[in-house]
Protein backbone atom coordinates (compact mmCIF):
# COMPACT_ATOMS: atom_id res chain seq x y z
CA UNK A 1 0.00 0.00 0.00
CA UNK A 2 2.80 2.38 0.92
CA UNK A 3 4.51 1.54 -2.33
CA UNK A 4 1.31 2.37 -4.20
CA UNK A 5 1.02 5.69 -2.41
CA UNK A 6 4.59 6.58 -3.22
CA UNK A 7 4.06 5.76 -6.88
CA UNK A 8 0.83 7.75 -6.87
CA UNK A 9 2.54 10.74 -5.32
CA UNK A 10 5.36 10.58 -7.84
CA UNK A 11 2.92 10.46 -10.73
CA UNK A 12 1.03 13.43 -9.33
CA UNK A 13 4.18 15.49 -8.99
CA UNK A 14 5.44 14.51 -12.40
CA UNK A 15 2.36 15.79 -14.20
CA UNK A 16 3.24 19.17 -15.59
CA UNK A 17 1.01 22.00 -14.64
CA UNK A 18 0.08 24.25 -17.51
CA UNK A 19 -0.40 27.65 -16.05
CA UNK A 20 -2.39 30.20 -17.90
CA UNK A 21 -3.59 32.32 -15.11
CA UNK A 22 -3.77 35.92 -16.15
CA UNK A 23 -4.51 37.48 -12.85
CA UNK A 24 -3.86 41.11 -13.57
CA UNK A 25 -5.95 44.06 -12.55
CA UNK A 26 -7.75 44.05 -15.88
CA UNK A 27 -9.58 40.90 -14.88
CA UNK A 28 -10.21 37.69 -16.73
CA UNK A 29 -10.50 37.20 -20.44
CA UNK A 30 -13.97 37.78 -21.77
CA UNK A 31 -13.91 35.26 -24.58
CA UNK A 32 -14.31 37.56 -27.53
CA UNK A 33 -11.92 37.89 -30.43
CA UNK A 34 -13.40 41.10 -31.78
CA UNK A 35 -10.35 43.04 -30.76
CA UNK A 36 -11.65 46.27 -32.20
CA UNK A 37 -13.93 46.42 -29.20
CA UNK A 38 -11.07 46.35 -26.78
CA UNK A 39 -9.91 49.40 -24.94
CA UNK A 40 -6.43 50.86 -24.89
CA UNK A 41 -3.48 48.75 -23.78
CA UNK A 42 -3.99 48.18 -20.05
CA UNK A 43 -1.55 49.40 -17.46
CA UNK A 44 -1.05 48.27 -13.91
CA UNK A 45 1.29 46.15 -11.87
CA UNK A 46 3.08 43.15 -13.34
CA UNK A 47 1.16 39.97 -12.44
CA UNK A 48 3.19 37.20 -10.86
CA UNK A 49 3.11 33.43 -10.74
CA UNK A 50 2.86 31.57 -7.42
CA UNK A 51 6.64 31.07 -7.54
CA UNK A 52 7.18 34.82 -7.68
CA UNK A 53 8.36 35.13 -11.27
CA UNK A 54 6.52 37.52 -13.58
CA UNK A 55 3.48 36.00 -15.23
CA UNK A 56 4.08 36.41 -18.96
CA UNK A 57 1.18 34.20 -20.02
CA UNK A 58 -1.29 35.71 -22.42
CA UNK A 59 -1.89 36.79 -25.98
CA UNK A 60 0.48 39.48 -27.22
CA UNK A 61 1.19 41.38 -30.41
CA UNK A 62 4.41 43.03 -31.57
CA UNK A 63 7.69 42.38 -29.83
CA UNK A 64 9.77 41.91 -32.98
CA UNK A 65 10.49 43.21 -36.47
CA UNK A 66 8.27 42.76 -39.51
CA UNK A 67 9.39 45.09 -42.28
CA UNK A 68 12.79 46.33 -41.18
CA UNK A 69 14.98 44.89 -38.43
CA UNK A 70 16.93 48.14 -38.24
CA UNK A 71 14.04 50.60 -38.13
CA UNK A 72 11.60 48.42 -36.20
CA UNK A 73 14.41 47.69 -33.72
CA UNK A 74 14.87 51.35 -32.89
CA UNK A 75 18.14 51.88 -34.73
CA UNK A 76 19.14 54.64 -37.13
CA UNK A 77 19.49 53.98 -40.86
CA UNK A 78 22.76 52.22 -41.52
CA UNK A 79 23.44 51.06 -37.98
CA UNK A 80 22.91 47.44 -38.95
CA UNK A 81 23.53 47.71 -42.66
CA UNK A 82 27.02 49.10 -42.05
CA UNK A 83 27.89 45.91 -40.17
CA UNK A 84 27.04 43.61 -43.06
CA UNK A 85 29.99 41.65 -44.36
CA UNK A 86 30.53 42.18 -48.11
CA UNK A 87 28.99 38.88 -49.19
CA UNK A 88 25.96 39.45 -46.95
CA UNK A 89 25.50 42.99 -48.24
CA UNK A 90 25.56 41.72 -51.80
CA UNK A 91 23.10 38.94 -50.99
CA UNK A 92 20.70 41.38 -49.35
CA UNK A 93 20.87 43.76 -52.31
CA UNK A 94 19.80 40.97 -54.64
CA UNK A 95 16.95 39.62 -52.56
CA UNK A 96 13.48 39.91 -54.05
CA UNK A 97 10.79 40.46 -51.45
CA UNK A 98 8.31 38.54 -53.55
CA UNK A 99 10.43 35.44 -53.06
CA UNK A 100 10.98 35.64 -49.32
CA UNK A 101 10.41 32.33 -47.54
CA UNK A 102 7.93 33.76 -45.06
CA UNK A 103 5.53 34.61 -47.89
CA UNK A 104 5.73 31.00 -48.98
CA UNK A 105 4.25 30.04 -45.60
CA UNK A 106 7.61 29.05 -44.13
CA UNK A 107 8.69 29.93 -40.55
CA UNK A 108 10.04 33.37 -39.77
CA UNK A 109 12.93 32.70 -37.38
CA UNK A 110 13.90 34.90 -34.43
CA UNK A 111 13.14 37.65 -33.40
CA UNK A 112 10.74 38.33 -36.27
CA UNK A 113 7.02 38.60 -35.61
CA UNK A 114 3.87 39.23 -37.64
CA UNK A 115 0.85 41.53 -37.39
CA UNK A 116 -0.91 38.57 -35.82
CA UNK A 117 -0.85 37.66 -32.13
CA UNK A 118 1.20 35.10 -30.28
CA UNK A 119 0.73 33.46 -26.91
CA UNK A 120 3.31 33.06 -24.18
CA UNK A 121 2.67 29.84 -22.28
CA UNK A 122 4.77 29.15 -19.19
CA UNK A 123 4.74 25.53 -18.15
CA UNK A 124 6.07 24.21 -14.87
CA UNK A 125 5.62 21.52 -12.26
CA UNK A 126 5.33 22.15 -8.55
CA UNK A 127 9.10 21.98 -8.41
CA UNK A 128 10.39 23.98 -11.35
CA UNK A 129 9.72 25.58 -14.68
CA UNK A 130 9.96 23.09 -17.52
CA UNK A 131 9.24 24.94 -20.75
CA UNK A 132 8.11 28.20 -22.19
CA UNK A 133 6.16 27.92 -25.40
CA UNK A 134 5.69 30.85 -27.74
CA UNK A 135 2.78 30.00 -29.98
CA UNK A 136 2.48 32.05 -33.15
CA UNK A 137 -0.82 32.36 -34.98
CA UNK A 138 0.73 33.48 -38.26
CA UNK A 139 1.90 33.56 -40.83
CA UNK A 140 2.01 29.90 -40.21
CA UNK A 141 1.17 28.28 -36.94
CA UNK A 142 4.52 27.74 -35.30
CA UNK A 143 5.66 27.14 -31.77
CA UNK A 144 8.95 27.96 -30.18
CA UNK A 145 10.00 25.58 -27.43
CA UNK A 146 12.26 27.11 -24.81
CA UNK A 147 13.74 24.73 -22.25
CA UNK A 148 13.52 26.24 -18.77
CA UNK A 149 14.81 23.24 -16.82
CA UNK A 150 18.44 24.28 -16.67
CA UNK A 151 19.75 22.20 -19.51
CA UNK A 152 22.40 23.59 -21.84
CA UNK A 153 22.62 23.69 -25.62
CA UNK A 154 23.89 20.53 -27.26
CA UNK A 155 27.57 20.64 -28.24
CA UNK A 156 28.08 22.59 -31.44
CA UNK A 157 28.96 19.49 -33.42
CA UNK A 158 25.69 17.88 -32.37
CA UNK A 159 23.44 20.81 -33.30
CA UNK A 160 21.30 20.01 -36.29
CA UNK A 161 20.21 23.36 -37.69
CA UNK A 162 16.51 24.19 -37.66
CA UNK A 163 14.25 27.10 -38.58
CA UNK A 164 13.79 28.19 -34.96
CA UNK A 165 16.96 26.84 -33.39
CA UNK A 166 17.58 25.40 -29.94
CA UNK A 167 16.40 27.66 -27.14
CA UNK A 168 17.15 27.63 -23.41
CA UNK A 169 15.70 30.10 -20.94
CA UNK A 170 16.52 31.43 -17.50
CA UNK A 171 15.49 34.28 -15.25
CA UNK A 172 17.75 37.23 -14.63
CA UNK A 173 15.78 38.96 -11.88
CA UNK A 174 12.44 39.76 -13.48
CA UNK A 175 13.80 39.41 -17.00
CA UNK A 176 13.34 36.21 -18.96
CA UNK A 177 16.48 35.50 -20.97
CA UNK A 178 16.15 33.22 -24.01
CA UNK A 179 19.38 32.03 -25.59
CA UNK A 180 19.10 30.41 -29.01
CA UNK A 181 21.60 28.78 -31.35
CA UNK A 182 21.36 26.15 -34.06
CA UNK A 183 19.43 28.12 -36.67
CA UNK A 184 19.40 27.28 -40.33
CA UNK A 185 20.07 30.15 -42.75
CA UNK A 186 16.86 29.86 -44.76
CA UNK A 187 14.72 32.60 -43.22
CA UNK A 188 15.04 36.38 -43.41
CA UNK A 189 15.09 38.78 -40.46
CA UNK A 190 12.58 41.06 -42.21
CA UNK A 191 10.99 41.99 -45.51
CA UNK A 192 14.12 43.93 -46.44
CA UNK A 193 15.98 40.66 -46.49
CA UNK A 194 18.57 41.08 -43.75
CA UNK A 195 20.47 37.79 -43.94
CA UNK A 196 22.17 35.53 -41.41
CA UNK A 197 24.19 32.34 -41.27
CA UNK A 198 24.10 29.17 -39.19
CA UNK A 199 26.52 30.89 -36.81
CA UNK A 200 23.66 33.09 -35.58
CA UNK A 201 23.26 33.35 -31.82
CA UNK A 202 20.35 35.36 -30.41
CA UNK A 203 19.81 36.46 -26.83
CA UNK A 204 16.33 37.77 -26.10
CA UNK A 205 15.64 39.61 -22.87
CA UNK A 206 11.88 39.77 -22.24
CA UNK A 207 10.78 42.10 -19.43
CA UNK A 208 7.15 42.73 -18.61
CA UNK A 209 7.24 46.43 -17.85
CA UNK A 210 3.65 46.64 -16.62
CA UNK A 211 0.38 44.80 -17.13
CA UNK A 212 0.09 45.64 -20.82
CA UNK A 213 3.66 46.01 -22.06
CA UNK A 214 6.52 43.57 -22.47
CA UNK A 215 9.90 44.71 -23.78
CA UNK A 216 12.10 42.46 -25.89
CA UNK A 217 15.74 43.49 -26.12
CA UNK A 218 17.57 41.24 -28.54
CA UNK A 219 21.29 40.86 -29.06
CA UNK A 220 22.09 39.43 -32.47
CA UNK A 221 25.52 37.90 -32.89
CA UNK A 222 26.36 36.38 -36.24
CA UNK A 223 30.04 36.62 -37.13
CA UNK A 224 29.24 34.90 -40.40
CA UNK A 225 27.23 37.85 -41.71
CA UNK A 226 27.92 40.89 -39.49
CA UNK A 227 31.18 42.45 -38.35
CA UNK A 228 30.06 42.68 -34.71
CA UNK A 229 27.01 41.96 -32.52
CA UNK A 230 24.21 44.50 -32.31
CA UNK A 231 21.12 45.04 -30.15
CA UNK A 232 17.57 45.83 -31.20
CA UNK A 233 14.58 46.71 -29.01
CA UNK A 234 10.90 45.96 -29.43
CA UNK A 235 7.73 46.26 -27.37
CA UNK A 236 4.90 43.75 -27.26
CA UNK A 237 1.46 44.68 -25.99
CA UNK A 238 -1.01 42.44 -24.20
CA UNK A 239 -4.37 41.99 -25.87
CA UNK A 240 -6.83 40.87 -23.20
CA UNK A 241 -9.92 39.29 -24.70
CA UNK A 242 -8.08 38.05 -27.75
CA UNK A 243 -7.39 34.41 -28.55
CA UNK A 244 -5.30 32.68 -31.15
CA UNK A 245 -7.37 31.91 -34.24
CA UNK A 246 -6.84 29.32 -36.89
CA UNK A 247 -4.47 30.50 -39.61
CA UNK A 248 -3.66 27.93 -42.23
CA UNK A 249 -1.26 29.81 -44.46
CA UNK A 250 -1.06 27.01 -47.01
CA UNK A 251 -4.83 27.07 -47.50
CA UNK A 252 -5.08 29.82 -50.10
CA UNK A 253 -1.71 31.48 -50.56
CA UNK A 254 -1.77 33.14 -53.96
CA UNK A 255 1.13 35.43 -53.17
CA UNK A 256 4.13 34.71 -55.30
CA UNK A 257 2.17 31.97 -56.98
CA UNK A 258 -0.48 33.29 -59.31
CA UNK A 259 -0.16 37.01 -58.74
CA UNK A 260 3.59 37.35 -58.78
CA UNK A 261 4.44 40.72 -60.35
CA UNK A 262 5.25 40.04 -63.95
CA UNK A 263 3.88 36.56 -63.67
CA UNK A 264 0.89 35.03 -65.32
CA UNK A 265 -2.09 33.22 -63.88
CA UNK A 266 -1.79 29.47 -63.71
CA UNK A 267 -3.02 27.66 -66.78
CA UNK A 268 -6.05 26.22 -65.05
CA UNK A 269 -7.40 29.57 -63.91
CA UNK A 270 -9.22 32.39 -65.61
CA UNK A 271 -7.66 35.85 -65.58
CA UNK A 272 -8.99 36.54 -62.10
CA UNK A 273 -6.79 33.77 -60.79
CA UNK A 274 -9.93 31.82 -59.91
CA UNK A 275 -9.69 28.10 -60.46
CA UNK B 1 -24.71 41.43 -38.16
CA UNK B 2 -24.67 44.29 -40.62
CA UNK B 3 -25.38 46.71 -37.83
CA UNK B 4 -22.43 45.27 -36.00
CA UNK B 5 -20.22 45.61 -39.04
CA UNK B 6 -21.32 49.19 -39.54
CA UNK B 7 -20.50 49.96 -35.95
CA UNK B 8 -17.14 48.32 -36.21
CA UNK B 9 -16.40 50.11 -39.47
CA UNK B 10 -17.36 53.46 -38.00
CA UNK B 11 -15.12 52.83 -35.03
CA UNK B 12 -12.27 51.89 -37.30
CA UNK B 13 -12.45 55.06 -39.34
CA UNK B 14 -11.14 57.05 -36.45
CA UNK B 15 -8.22 54.90 -35.53
CA UNK B 16 -5.03 53.62 -36.99
CA UNK B 17 -5.41 50.19 -38.52
CA UNK B 18 -2.46 47.91 -37.89
CA UNK B 19 -0.74 46.02 -40.65
CA UNK B 20 -2.75 42.92 -41.32
CA UNK B 21 -1.32 41.51 -44.49
CA UNK B 22 1.09 38.63 -44.59
CA UNK B 23 3.10 40.27 -47.33
CA UNK B 24 4.01 43.73 -48.53
CA UNK B 25 0.90 45.04 -50.28
CA UNK B 26 2.79 47.79 -52.07
CA UNK B 27 4.88 45.24 -53.92
CA UNK B 28 1.88 43.53 -55.36
CA UNK B 29 -0.68 46.32 -55.76
CA UNK B 30 -0.37 49.88 -57.06
CA UNK B 31 -1.83 52.47 -54.69
CA UNK B 32 -1.63 54.99 -57.53
CA UNK B 33 -4.15 52.98 -59.52
CA UNK B 34 -7.30 52.93 -57.42
CA UNK B 35 -10.33 51.13 -58.80
CA UNK B 36 -14.00 51.08 -57.89
CA UNK B 37 -15.82 48.01 -59.14
CA UNK B 38 -19.53 47.24 -58.81
CA UNK B 39 -20.78 43.77 -59.51
CA UNK B 40 -22.14 40.53 -58.18
CA UNK B 41 -20.27 38.30 -55.77
CA UNK B 42 -19.68 35.00 -57.58
CA UNK B 43 -17.35 33.34 -55.11
CA UNK B 44 -16.13 33.87 -51.57
CA UNK B 45 -12.95 32.36 -50.16
CA UNK B 46 -13.09 32.70 -46.37
CA UNK B 47 -9.49 31.64 -45.97
CA UNK B 48 -5.95 32.39 -44.82
CA UNK B 49 -3.52 33.92 -45.43
CA UNK B 50 -6.04 36.13 -47.19
CA UNK B 51 -9.72 35.99 -47.78
CA UNK B 52 -10.92 36.81 -51.25
CA UNK B 53 -14.14 37.76 -52.95
CA UNK B 54 -14.67 37.35 -56.68
CA UNK B 55 -16.99 39.86 -58.30
CA UNK B 56 -18.57 39.42 -61.73
CA UNK B 57 -19.01 42.58 -63.76
CA UNK B 58 -21.11 42.58 -66.93
CA UNK B 59 -20.38 45.18 -69.61
CA UNK B 60 -22.79 46.65 -72.16
CA UNK B 61 -22.23 43.77 -74.55
CA UNK B 62 -23.06 41.25 -71.88
CA UNK B 63 -19.49 40.06 -71.44
CA UNK B 64 -18.72 39.08 -67.85
CA UNK B 65 -15.36 39.85 -66.28
CA UNK B 66 -14.46 38.39 -62.92
CA UNK B 67 -12.45 40.49 -60.48
CA UNK B 68 -10.32 38.87 -57.77
CA UNK B 69 -10.27 41.04 -54.64
CA UNK B 70 -7.82 40.27 -51.90
CA UNK B 71 -8.96 40.97 -48.34
CA UNK B 72 -7.15 40.54 -45.05
CA UNK B 73 -6.61 37.18 -43.42
CA UNK B 74 -9.71 35.37 -42.25
CA UNK B 75 -8.45 35.66 -38.68
CA UNK B 76 -7.93 39.40 -39.04
CA UNK B 77 -11.41 39.88 -40.47
CA UNK B 78 -12.88 37.85 -37.65
CA UNK B 79 -11.28 40.24 -35.20
CA UNK B 80 -13.08 43.08 -37.00
CA UNK B 81 -16.46 41.44 -36.75
CA UNK B 82 -16.69 39.66 -40.10
CA UNK B 83 -17.99 36.15 -40.47
CA UNK B 84 -18.09 33.86 -43.45
CA UNK B 85 -21.65 35.12 -44.06
CA UNK B 86 -20.92 38.83 -44.03
CA UNK B 87 -20.79 38.80 -47.82
CA UNK B 88 -22.73 36.14 -49.69
CA UNK B 89 -22.70 34.84 -53.23
CA UNK B 90 -25.18 36.85 -55.25
CA UNK B 91 -24.75 40.03 -53.20
CA UNK B 92 -24.30 43.21 -55.15
CA UNK B 93 -21.22 44.97 -53.88
CA UNK B 94 -19.08 47.95 -54.72
CA UNK B 95 -15.42 47.40 -53.96
CA UNK B 96 -12.80 50.10 -53.71
CA UNK B 97 -9.22 48.96 -53.96
CA UNK B 98 -5.82 49.20 -55.56
CA UNK B 99 -5.10 47.51 -58.87
CA UNK B 100 -2.89 44.43 -59.07
CA UNK B 101 0.47 45.01 -60.70
CA UNK B 102 0.59 41.57 -62.24
CA UNK B 103 -1.97 41.99 -64.96
CA UNK B 104 -4.43 39.75 -63.20
CA UNK B 105 -7.92 41.24 -63.12
CA UNK B 106 -7.79 41.91 -59.45
CA UNK B 107 -7.16 44.42 -56.71
CA UNK B 108 -6.39 44.80 -53.06
CA UNK B 109 -9.72 45.74 -51.53
CA UNK B 110 -9.89 48.63 -49.11
CA UNK B 111 -13.63 48.83 -48.61
CA UNK B 112 -16.60 46.72 -49.59
CA UNK B 113 -19.95 48.52 -49.91
CA UNK B 114 -22.95 46.26 -49.56
CA UNK B 115 -26.17 46.81 -51.46
CA UNK B 116 -27.95 48.13 -48.37
CA UNK B 117 -25.38 50.87 -48.00
CA UNK B 118 -23.34 49.18 -45.30
CA UNK B 119 -19.67 49.80 -45.85
CA UNK B 120 -17.26 47.28 -44.43
CA UNK B 121 -13.52 47.55 -44.44
CA UNK B 122 -11.47 44.84 -46.03
CA UNK B 123 -9.05 44.91 -43.15
CA UNK B 124 -6.32 44.38 -45.67
CA UNK B 125 -4.40 47.51 -44.82
CA UNK B 126 -0.67 47.27 -44.86
CA UNK B 127 2.09 49.61 -43.86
Amino acid sequence: MRKLLVIGALVAFAVPLVVHAQTGAAGKDVGTVNTKKRSAVPTGPVPRLPNGHPDLNGVWVGGGPINDLEKDGGLKPGEIDSLLLPWAKELMSKRDVTLEPHNQCLPMGVPRTTPFPFRFLQNYTDKQATHLYILHEGNIHTYRQIFMDGRQHPPADELDSTWLGHSIGRWDGDTLVIDTVGFNDRWWFDRRGHPHTEQLHTIERWTRKDLGHMENVVTIDDPGAYSKPFTVRFMATWTPGDELLEYICQENNQYGVETLPGGKPAADTDNSGRK
Amino acid sequence: MRKLLATVSAALLGMAVPALAHHSVAGEYDVNKPVTIKGTVSKLEWTNPHSRIYVDVKDASGKVTTWNFELAARSALTRQGWTGKSVKIGDTVTVEGDLARSGVTGAHARTVLLADGTKVLSGANDN
